[in-house]
């Protein structure tokens, strides 16, 4: 076929774009809502799930095809024929997972839920700016040329540092100003990463064939490697990979539990999607990456989980876990075949789960008011004792995701994932990788199961029974759905693993 | 269709008992776990039978698939874990559980006794480990919440490195899984055993056979990677000691057959001789902790580091007589290390610890049903013929005066001789035993004798034990053909 101008043969395809587009719209529309009607609150947050709903929705389709036919558009013209928006079953699935991990995140930041209501701005800058992050981050994962990547990723990025800053206390600027020095030393190093990138292989789309081009010339893989480094290292701040994991802890701590809890799904679902898009062309592409990325699992899942054996405040434990937890999703890149990427998006999804269900009951327990008389342990671990009888839906919720993050049945989807995540890297033979894996692994268990051996106790021995009354309508809805998914992918990974391809 | 329902009816009991049926009394919560352990043992028994097969898609991805079957290697173990599922839940009965609820306490029980089934039901080595993972922390509660009650710090010290060092063993158990199935290019055991390893190389054999084995030989225990049992037995409840001994062990022993000897036979003949050589170490290293023990229930631990010594040395020489008697004193071993552990238990009850040190009354005298099981317990633990532990010892050391022609000679011959030194050392520490608690004319201060559903467990031990030694045709017989087909037809 021959190409009279450019423009017309650029496809666009409204209905595979609109994983990406219905969320960015639903945010520009709660704050046209917010205009009109600015006292209907619970309006604005309901606009915000129904766009991520329909967002969910429409990005199943791409889940279902086959991994050699994805759902393209914002193609350009021939010869290259390189599409700018490239959805297969990995890349649906990830969408997937920050859309839904976002959905959760606004249920859990339902107006009036939580009589602390401390975030600033009100429920419509955080409904539009949840959805702005999930935009950026359903449209990094399909975005396949550096201009699109660059945009949606910190599209993904700088709504989540207003979000931790909204809380307005002291720790709070203080992690989101950690959070935004971070933001920007990884910007420059992705920016400069994807300009020798691009010097390197010559075009602005992420292509195996100019991939292979450039590294077939010496002086161009050079170039390239590099280029492919400081990708990593910039993307090694977004999932919180040692040694650029230092923001983690103080953001999580500073941030209120909902906006922790997007820090550790949505934004990381975002993170590893852009890594996989950068990936994913390298595969073959030798030694240098894959050292850099067996390092950085190996010395992150180390360090995170040794540091979260520490911890006595549950969110920080949760944070030094996605630390630990980000080591054991890059741990199957190292292997770099062509499992390995699916390999670690199911690891990914299987820890957003669990993450998200433990989050949801760290947000519960510590925002529901206490019963007068009953001391206030705050976010301590003690304020988890005998939680597992004295409320039997939210310790077992909370039990199940622990287990699962320990990776211990009956969590068997962590389990499965631990699996999952092992097998290219055992199938690669990088013994020396494996062996740190296994006594993360065993640490990890201890990491867990030291707070659910917390609320395995007595409760009588502490406070947990007075502390919870009731639990708030759209935290129970979250609490359901998160937990329904935990119980559902245990009992069939097949459900999650499956939406891989 | 029987093996699923021996599987399903345990966990779903289980799984209500921990949701909706949190709050029944003791005596409901008793007699659910009775009936659900009642039919699993029916359910067993038919699939012993019957050997039914279960084939079906789990995880397509994964290629991981319910593949269930019963074989001769399987069929007493899966027995052997039934009757005792059903005697642990009877033991229960005159004893409410402390430190949690008691629906609690049946969950777990049912629960080990669901992963215990599954692990020796499996054909799929991912399965496998899965299954093998699933009792880890229905047991970790049992330990650290229903324990010895007076030390909440050592209940957590056990129960911790209970599950860490399983937890670490079964990992590593994983990678070797992980790297036969990537090599072998199929995770069913029964290819797998039909493959023996032909196609691999050597050197990468002996890796994943040093790699299971090495797994493997946490749960079992094997000497130096035993120091989790003396703690965990110790704290445990009494039905936890009995499950721990009698079945989570022999899921260790059980992977050893399965997936290193039967999958990688030549890689596992390199590395037989080490795990050798370290089960008869456990032999003698577990005798002389006995010596010198104070502890009842630490002694009887530590003699089950002895005796899975002698299944470890059966397992290595690599002949049919010697996997026989591995299999022999294994099943052997549940039932014998079952009853110690219910008499043990018992006294600890009543004495208020288990202190040999501290004068008590003559069991003889005062309680003469404890003290006679305590007799037989003990006398087939030293391997007295006539009672189940004799059979499996004798034969274990026999094959290791004989192994296969690819083991070295010499070697398995003086391990033989340290096994029979072993056997010396078990009679000197029973009778060590015998002579502070059963023998004397003390008779204060007074407890009470066993009765009831103790009594009836105890009888029935008692009576496998005597059955197992006068009459091992039977189960030699069970486990024959399948023993032929993984060593071949070698003597």
């Amino acid at each position: 076929m021959s190409a009279p101008t450019a423009t017309s043969l650029v496809t666009f395809d409204w209905v595979a774009l609109a994983p990406v587009a219905v969320p960015a719209l639903g945010a520009v529309l709660v704050l046209v809502v917010d205009v009109l009607a600015p006292r209907l609150v619970r309006l604005h947050a309901a606009v915000g799930v129904l766009a991520l709903v329909a967002g969910i929705a429409l990005a199943v389709p791409g889940a279902l095809r086959s991994a050699d036919d994805p759902l393209r558009t914002l193609c350009l013209p021939a010869p290259d024929g390189a599409c700018l928006y490239e959805a297969g079953p990995l890349a649906s699935a990830l969408q997937l997972g920050a859309l839904a991990s976002a959905l959760l995140v606004l249920l859990l930041s339902w107006p009036g839920a939580d009589p602390r209501d401390h975030l600033r701005g009100g429920p419509a800058v955080i409904v539009s700016l949840v959805l702005a992050a999930t935009a950026g981050a359903a449209g990094v994962a399909a975005a396949h040329d550096l201009g699109s990547w660059l945009v949606c990723l910190e599209l993904a990025t700088l709504p989540a540092i207003a979000l931790v800053a909204l809380r307005g206390d002291a720790p709070a600027g203080r992690g989101a100003l950690a959070l935004l020095t971070t933001s920007l030393v990884s910007f420059a190093m992705v920016v400069l990463g994807a300009a020798l990138w691009l010097l390197s292989t010559g075009e602005a789309v992420f292509a195996a064939g100019g991939v292979q081009d450039a590294l077939a010339d010496p002086e161009r893989r050079v170039v390239l490697l590099l280029g492919a480094l400081l990708l990593l290292a910039g993307l090694g701040f977004k999932l919180s990979l040692v040694p650029f994991h230092v923001w983690t802890p103080q953001a999580y701590a500073g941030a209120t539990e909902p906006v922790a809890a997007f820090l550790a799904a949505t934004s990381k679902v975002a993170a590893l999607a852009a890594l996989l898009v950068v990936v994913q062309p390298l595969v073959g592409a030798g030694t240098p990456v894959l050292v850099g990325i067996g390092i950085l699992a190996a010395v992150s899942m180390t360090v995170g989980n040794v540091l979260a054996l520490v911890q006595d405040d549950p969110v920080r434990l949760l944070a030094w876990s996605t630390v630990a937890q980000a080591g054991w999703v890059v741990l199957p890149l190292s292997a770099l075949d062509d499992d390995s990427a699916a390999a670690s998006g199911g690891y990914l999804l299987a820890y957003v789960v669990a993450t998200l269900v433990a989050f949801t009951v760290v947000h519960v327990v510590t925002a529901t008011p206490r019963r007068r008389g009953v001391v206030d342990q705050g976010r301590t671990l003690a304020a988890y004792t005998g939680l597992l009888r004295a409320h039997p839906l939210l310790g077992g919720a909370l039990g199940l995701a622990l287990l699962s993050l320990a990776g211990l049945p009956p969590g068997v989807i962590g389990l499965v994932a631990k699996v999952v995540a092992l097998r290219p890297v055992v199938g690669a033979g990088q013994w020396l990788l494996v062996a740190v894996a296994v006594l993360n692994a065993v640490i990890g268990v201890a990491v867990y199961l030291r707070w659910f051996a917390v609320l395995l106790r007595d409760p009588d021995e502490g406070p947990a029974r007075a502390v919870i009354r009731r639990i708030p309508r759209s935290a129970l809805a979250a609490l359901v759905l998160g937990g329904t998914a935990l119980v559902a992918t245990s009992l069939m990974p097949q459900l999650l693993l499956g939406l891989l391809g | 269709m029987v093996i699923l329902v021996s599987l399903v009816v345990p966990a779903a009991v289980a799984v209500w008992l921990l949701t909706g049926g949190r709050g029944v009394s003791h005596r409901t919560a008793n007699l659910l776990a009775s009936a659900a352990s009642v039919v699993t043992l029916a359910g067993v028994l038919f699939a012993v039978i019957t050997r039914p097969t279960v084939d079906r898609a789990w995880v397509p991805s994964l290629g991981l698939r319910w593949q269930l079957a019963v074989d001769g290697i399987s069929a007493p173990l899966l027995l052997l874990t039934a009757i005792l599922g059903v005697g642990v839940v009877l033991h229960t009965l005159d004893r409410p559980p402390q430190g949690g609820t008691t629906a609690a306490f049946h969950a777990c029980l049912l629960l080990v006794e669901f992963g215990a089934l599954a692990t020796f039901y499996a054909r799929d080595a991912v399965l496998f480990f899965v299954a093998f993972e699933l009792v880890l922390v229905p047991m970790w509660v049992l330990i650290t919440r229903f324990g010895d009650p007076h030390d909440a710090a050592a209940r957590a010290d056990a129960g911790g490195r209970f599950v860490l060092y399983t937890a670490f063993g079964s990992t590593l158990m994983l990678v070797g899984i992980l790297a036969l199935v990537a090599k072998a290019g199929t995770s069913d055991l029964d290819v797998l055993a039909q493959g023996g390893g032909h196609g691999i190389p050597v050197g990468t054999q002996t890796l994943v056979a040093a790699l299971l084995v090495a797994g493997l030989a946490v749960k079992v225990p094997v000497f130096p990677v035993h120091t989790w049992l003396p703690p965990a037995h110790t704290t445990a409840p009494t039905a936890g000691s009995v499950l721990l001994a009698a079945v989570l062990l022999k899921m260790g022993t059980y992977g050893l057959v399965r997936l290193p000897l039967a999958s990688l036979p030549e890689g596992f003949a390199h590395v037989a001789p080490v795990l050798a050589v370290l089960g008869a170490v456990g032999i003698l290293w577990g005798g002389l902790a006995c010596l010198v023990e104070r502890d009842l229930k630490r002694l009887v631990a530590y003699s089950s580091v002895a005796h899975m010594g002698f299944v470890v040395l059966g397992l290595s020489s690599g002949t049919r007589t010697g996997l026989q008697a591995a299999l022999f004193a294994n099943v052997a071993h549940g039932v014998v290390s079952a009853l110690l552990f219910v008499v043990v238990g018992g006294l600890k009850e009543r004495w208020g610890s288990a202190d040999l040190e501290t004068a008590r009354a003559a069991l003889r005298e005062v309680t003469p049903r404890l003290g006679f099981a305590l007799v037989v317990g003990l006398a087939a633990s030293l391997g007295l013929p006539g009672l189940a532990g004799f059979w499996g010892e004798f034969l274990s050391v026999y094959a290791a005066w004989s192994p296969a022609a690819d083991r070295p000679e010499g070697l398995f011959r003086a391990l033989a001789v340290v096994g029979a030194l072993g056997t010396v050392l078990a009679a000197a520490y029973a009778l060590r035993v015998l002579r502070t608690v059963w023998a004397g004319e003390r008779t204060a201060p007074r407890i009470e004798d066993s009765r009831d559903s103790e009594w009836d467990v105890i009888a029935v031990l008692v009576l496998a034990v005597l059955l197992l030694g006068i009459a091992p045709g039977p189960l030699l017989a069970l486990t024959d053909d399948t023993v032929s087909t993984i060593i071949g037809a070698a003597p």
